[in-house]
């Protein structure tokens, strides 16, 4: 009903069709994040000649060369660091970080939490697979216990990185998770995350069908899409006395949120009182 | 073990007394009713537990586990001398609470026509079933009959918008304190003692919101003018369904047979089934007629195979 | 130096004039990471950046700091990092980028001991095979080596032009003896250049192709929010930027590539010939052992031993042609460097059989000195 007060959302004004089919799995998760942060950019009115899209490797990594925008295809785990001096040189542009749970947890971890701790003015986000998708499904930093990839055939044991917790610690000033399957809702955080002043970092969860959904067996692309609403608790229920039976907690939505200056203006503020005391004296 | 043997003497005694009186004379029904989340089972505690301090029987009997927004929750809760039964008999409840507007429709029957007391929350909260059918313009199941309308046909009624007073208070949760501070208005309990059992059943922090919106609820019902509601209620309810021009539309569904990687999942999350795949493994519209446009394969296509194109709204 | 009222004459460090140099090549962004014995290249950039209202930032790291290099290069403002031998290590897989996306970016190198953490505090001159190999693949890089606190502040400025005007990361390399040395330079010639600018895409965007053939080997870049939208990737492209394997496309874009040197090798090349004319006898050497050659040459000369001194200022790519000129005739080149045998491979491949290559090797942290070179100068005289 809304989307019919704005000018209508054609997916296709986004996109470099001549590159489609896109090299995706049938059912990646992927595929559904892109279309949530396009609309996203639409409600928002962004112009696609001043978004720049930067990705790393992986297949979250190639996912940002289908938006018509100015797609930047780093490399492993650095994104981070060329969207810092991008946007540090054009303030001008929305500058949007495509990344995957590797990418930046494993390979680009150092770069997430200092980008989180500057906050600048960037949007990063973590599709979440669980996997290394691209190399053939090795076991990644978010992989869930038990699970079985190339790397851990018995079943993982080792710890899952809870990577919102992380950028809450490092001091990100928006942080978000939700599903893939929440299409709209995910668009709604996206929409929520590009407009906050400051380091919004926003985990996507997102399906590795083929490679990852396969080998743990985990049912057919609509079984999992739909495992993630069994997943998956909102937060408006988190205070009922009532609570039905929960396999796995995920809580999603926006999971904190402050008004930390953000990096440019931190810099801006500091330059002008030193000038102020300069003046004074 | 004590007090359980002794609570026994005591309902022998009064098994003894009630044979006097009629059931309906001693025991308090009060119902309470609404939908998943809204605080139906914590309203009913804080009553059950009051009236247990204040020394009565009291039998509380609820259905809920329909946690998820939308589903039904209701409960009874019984108090006297001694209760027998756990449910209200149609037509016995002497006061009905309602947290949702419809809910509170659907349970008037049980409300005693003449002395009954409705207290009730004008907020909607549309069901998944009443809008089984999902076509634009179509009309919603949800009930039709306005504030008005209700509180003209029933005696003792009083129909308040608690979750706009709630917001107000700056404490958008506690639209059902405020309906317990309505109630409490019917009941010959003194405030203090109401107050003392919310504050024990409401998390620490918010003992002070809740205790607030309590006294809002309470200064309401005394403030509460039946004829003033029927002359402002004409505007003052909406429904949160868009009324559509009731006339058939039909979605266009475009298919980039293309870009399709038949992953199945537009046929298996269309709730109209109106989509399979073909010989080639390339989703199809099989039954267009039972389209509505609902959009959700389009949205969960990872492929951006599917475009729906519905006529824009004047 | 004559010293003249229009002079500009300051007392200059080499890291800092590296670094008020890059300011008057209107470099506009610095990121980097503190390590021994660039730092003060950093430190100078904090300072003189805010003034010209350009960003410093020190990264978290070295490979997040030629990130974020190349992420504001692309954004369209001159951008630079320094580092030194542990930190151009880890540079060097953002450097390949750079390199394949032809994003311009300059890079200085301090030299000191190595391997591993090595010597922090001691000049070597052991990166040399490193700057023109360090990341993996065939790919273009243009490595310049000063030898003095002017050359530096030269050098740098040359580096900025070189790199913008050829779309190529340029890596000026330096060893801690030139880096930490306090020279006079004048800044006068220097102060009111003409800033070289990029070869910005103009025209028509439809159809804009960002890797085009063009003539000179050099396609135009699209600046972001110029409405061309291109695709920058890291993966072999064809000429619409976007990723290929088609065999074809990949062999025209490496051949343009590392062709685009070769194009404009003119530009490229830069070497000193001191007294090479007549040279029986040829020292080749750079940085500041070159220093030390000259010094030698200057005592054979007096002694009429016939030495000259060719000093390549691009190390990389060499300069070839006129080397094997020079080197022509010539009974023996002595390579004297700070390292075990590095540039001396390269001398080899361009001198004929009947010239001998004699390498001059020092690795122990200390710089070679005049009297090494010229001993083995009249070592070889004597023979």
């Amino acid at each position: 009903m809304i989307e019919e007060n704005i000018q209508r959302f054609d997916i296709r004004d986004y996109l470099r069709t001549h590159l489609f089919p896109h090299f995706m799995c049938p059912g990646c998760g992927h595929g559904i994040a892109l279309r949530a942060l396009l609309w996203a950019i639409h409600e928002l009115g962004i112009s696609k000649d001043k978004l720049a899209i930067i990705s790393g490797i992986g297949c979250s990594g190639r996912t940002g060369a289908y938006i018509d925008a100015h797609t930047i295809h780093t490399t492993h785990g650095r994104p981070l660091a060329y969207a810092t001096g991008l946007k540090l040189a054009r303030p001008d542009l929305e500058v949007i970080v495509i990344t995957g749970d590797g990418d930046c947890l494993a390979i680009g971890g150092n770069h997430l939490i200092h980008a989180c701790r500057r906050n600048l003015n960037l949007t990063c986000l973590m599709l979440n697979n669980e996997t290394y998708g691209m190399t053939g499904g090795q076991v990644s930093p978010t992989t869930s216990n038990d699970r079985f990839t190339t790397t851990t055939p018995l079943g993982n044991y080792e710890p899952v990185f809870d990577a919102c917790a992380l950028a809450i610690g490092a001091g990100a000033s928006l942080v978000g998770r939700e599903i893939t399957m929440h299409v709209t809702a995910l668009k709604d955080l996206m929409k929520e995350g590009i407009s906050h002043q400051g380091f919004s970092f926003l985990e996507i969860l997102s399906d590795c069908t083929e490679i990852y959904g396969r080998k743990n067996e985990l049912g057919e692309s609509a079984e999992m899409v739909l495992s993630q609403k069994a997943n998956y608790r909102s937060d408006s229920y988190g205070n009922q006395v009532d609570e039905p039976f929960k396999p796995r907690d995920i809580t999603t939505g926006i999971l904190a949120k402050n008004d930390r200056v953000e990096y440019l203006d931190a810099c801006h503020q500091h330059k002008m009182s030193k000038l102020q005391k300069a003046m004074n004296t | 073990m004590v007090a359980m043997s002794e609570s026994n003497m005591i309902n022998a005694q009064t098994d003894e007394s009630l044979k006097e009186a009629p059931l309906q004379e001693i025991t308090t029904n009060v119902l309470i009713v609404g939908v998943g989340g809204q605080g139906v089972i914590m309203l009913s505690k804080v009553l059950a537990a009051l009236c247990q301090e204040q020394g009565f029987d009291v039998k509380q009997s609820e259905v809920h586990g329909m946690a998820k927004r939308g589903g039904s929750v209701f409960s009874h809760v019984r108090f006297g001398k001694k209760v027998f039964s756990p449910t209200i008999p149609q037509g016995n409840a002497d006061i009905l609470v309602a947290l949702e507007w419809a809910e509170g429709l659907r349970w008037l029957s049980y409300l005693n026509p003449e002395k009954g007391v409705f207290i009730a929350d004008t907020q909607r909260i549309v069901p998944p079933f009443a809008c089984r059918d999902r076509r634009r313009y179509a009309t919603s199941g949800y009930v039709q009959e306005s504030v008005e309308e209700v509180i003209n046909q029933v005696p003792n009624s009083s129909a308040m918008d608690a979750v706009a007073m709630a917001k107000e208070l700056g404490v958008p949760k506690a639209a059902n304190t405020i309906l317990l501070g309505a109630l409490s208005t019917t009941l010959d309990f003194e405030v203090d003692n109401w107050k003392s059992i919310i504050a024990r059943f409401v998390p620490p922090k918010t003992v002070e919101a809740n205790l607030m919106a309590f006294d809002t609820g309470r200064e309401w019902i005394d403030n509460f003018d039946k004829q003033t509601q029927l002359e402002n209620s004409v505007t003052a309810v909406t429904s949160p369904l868009e009324i559509w021009p009731v006339e058939q539309n039909q979605a266009v569904v475009e298919i980039n047979a293309a870009w399709c990687k038949s992953c199945d999942i537009c046929v298996k999350f269309c709730p109209e089934r109106c989509l399979a795949l073909d010989s080639q493994q390339i989703a199809t519209l099989i039954k267009p007629e039972a389209c509505t446009g609902c959009r959700v394969c389009e949205r969960l296509c990872p492929d951006f195979a599917i475009n729906i194109h519905t006529p824009a709204v004047n | 130096m004559s010293i003249s009222p229009e002079n500009e004459l300051e007392n200059l460090e080499g890291n800092h004039a590296c670094a008020v140099a890059a300011i008057a090549a209107g470099c506009r962004f610095y990121a980097g990471y503190p390590i021994t014995p660039s730092s003060e290249i950093a430190e100078r950039m904090a300072l003189e950046l805010p003034k010209v209202d350009g960003t410093f930032i020190q990264m978290e790291d070295e490979i997040g700091s030629m990130g974020a290099v190349v992420g504001a290069s692309i954004g369209g403002v001159k951008a630079m990092t320094a580092t030194s031998g542990p930190g151009f290590s880890l540079k060097q897989e953002n450097l390949g980028f750079a390199a394949a996306t032809e994003i311009p970016c300059v890079i200085i190198n301090v030299m000191r001991g190595g391997p591993s953490t090595g010597m922090p505090t001691r000049p070597a001159q052991g990166d040399v095979m490193q700057a023109r190999w360090g990341t993996h693949g065939d790919h273009p890089i243009i490595v310049l080596t000063p030898c003095s606190v002017k050359e530096i502040y030269e050098q740098t400025i040359r580096a900025f032009d070189l790199s913008e005007t050829l779309r190529v990361p340029v890596v000026v390399l330096f060893d801690e003896t030139i880096g930490h040395l306090i020279e006079t330079i004048d800044l006068s010639q220097t102060n009111n250049r003409k800033l070289v600018e990029r070869k910005w895409a103009s025209g028509p965007q439809e159809g804009f192709q960002p890797y085009a053939m063009t003539e000179d080997s050099i396609p135009p870049m699209p600046r972001p929010g110029d409405g061309y939208r291109t695709h920058i990737t890291g993966l072999h492209h064809g000429e619409s930027g976007f990723p290929t394997q088609d065999p074809g496309q990949v062999e025209r874009f490496i051949q343009r590539i590392l062709g685009k040197l070769d194009q404009h090798r003119q530009q490229v090349e830069s070497y000193e010939a001191f007294e090479c004319e007549d040279a029986e006898l040829l020292v080749v050497a750079y940085g500041i052992t070159a220093r030390a050659a000259k010094r030698a040459v200057k005592q054979a000369r007096a002694k009429k031993i016939k030495a000259g001194l060719f000093r390549p200022i691009t190390l990389w790519p060499f300069p070839e042609t006129v080397f094997c000129s020079l080197a022509k005739g010539t009974k023996a080149v002595l390579v004297p460097e700070m390292n075990a045998g590095q540039l001396n491979l390269e001398i080899e491949r361009h001198c004929s059989d009947s010239t001998r290559v004699i390498p001059i090797n020092r690795f122990d942290g200390e710089p070679i000195a005049p009297g090494q070179i010229f001993e083995k100068i009249q070592e070889l005289v004597s023979k």
